[in-house]
């Protein structure tokens, strides 16, 4: 792999030998994609839209730290 | 058929014959014409009409339950990717690090390709470089696209970010975004591979030669611009703001959302103006 980026390397690849899950899981709602953080009671919260529909970003439901209705 | 005289007759054998309706009492719920055509009931005995049970969904139950009023489900015919932080490939980036990852964008692209509602794509980039491979791979996806698709740089298109700008149809550059054009080995990270000089410099020649086929560019000035002292502090190369980059043959236009999609919505009328024969 070669990685092409005006950042410090340094930067980028700080904490690569004790990394550890990032807490995200990939889930699809409704026919969304996103990137949700569970909870310790099961709930989850949206951290991030992965939809290519702009239509899906309006929604209220949708919006980053919004609880996700099962 | 049969008749059966005794239940005794024959035990264990269940004595109705399965023509029979098995509780006659029961009267279907609106009367059985059997002469009739269903689908055309004359006008002399017209069918019961029945009310159909269940709600609608959202509705009236929304507004009184939670003030909210339902948005009619329109889906968009531009869809839009966002190309963001480091584009990562083969190996995942430390979380401080936001990423856009290979395998979320080129389903994604595929997606775009195969859906006939959605008629153009926007790319839209604020990103600062990544993994050469799945960026060229990403921009390579882009460019085999049958739709019309413009990209967007706003904030930051760098080093990897370029030829992911240049394989759209049409590229826009916001005023005061920013390209950074750099030399890749001087940051090229080893792993797993020897790389070489050699090595590194194929690697870069396929970046130089993806970027001159799809802009205005020349090979010549593209790498004049990457291997330019005295631009950058730490690093050689060049960073192009705004119109720089449109003066260079790299974008093709300075404008912003606006423009883009204003572009994007007439490419897509004229791909539909050629599809229909002219009388």
């Amino acid at each position: 792999m070669i990685l092409w980026t005006p950042m410090q390397l340094e930067l980028v690849f700080e904490g690569l030998e004790k990394m550890s899950d990032t807490g995200y899981r990939h889930v699809c709602h409704r026919g969304v994609h996103m990137l949700v953080e569970k909870n310790s009671d099961g709930g989850a919260r949206v951290a991030r839209l992965l939809s290519t529909d702009p239509r899906d970003y309006l929604k209220a439901e949708y919006v980053p730290g919004n609880m996700l209705e099962c | 058929m049969p008749e059966y005289r005794s239940y005794d007759e024959e035990p264990g054998v269940f004595p109705y014959s399965p023509d029979i309706d098995p509780e006659p009492s029961v009267e279907p719920d609106y009367p059985h014409n059997p002469g009739e055509d269903p689908h055309h009931p004359g006008d002399d005995n017209p069918r019961n009409p029945r009310r159909v049970h269940g709600k609608a969904r959202g509705g009236v139950e929304s507004i009184k339950e939670f003030g909210a009023t339902q948005l009619p489900e329109v889906k968009s015919n531009i869809h839009c990717i966002t190309i963001v932080g480091q584009v990562e490939g083969h190996l995942v980036l430390p979380p401080q690090n936001k990423t856009t990852k290979y395998e979320h964008v080129i389903p994604q692209l595929v997606a775009i390709e195969q859906a006939n509602e959605i008629e153009g794509m926007l790319v839209i980039l604020n990103t600062v470089g990544g993994d050469v491979e799945a960026g060229l791979a990403i921009a390579e996806m882009i460019t085999s696209l049958s739709k019309p698709t413009v990209s967007i740089v706003l904030g930051g298109g760098h080093s990897i970010g370029v030829p992911i700008a240049v394989a759209t149809d049409y590229s826009f550059i916001a005023d005061t975004a920013s390209m950074t054009i750099h030399p890749i080995r001087l940051n090229g990270l080893v792993i797993g591979v020897p790389q070489t000089y050699e090595y590194l410099d194929k690697m870069q020649d396929r970046v130089v030669n993806f970027v001159t086929s799809h802009a205005r560019i020349s090979s010549a000035v593209f790498r004049e611009l990457m291997f330019r002292t005295g631009d950058l502090a730490r690093d050689i190369g060049t960073v192009l703001i705004g119109k720089d980059a449109v003066e260079k043959g790299l974008i093709d236009e300075v404008g912003g959302v606006s423009q883009a999609v204003a572009r994007l919505k007439q490419m897509i009328d004229e791909k539909k103006g050629k599809g229909v024969p002219l009388q």
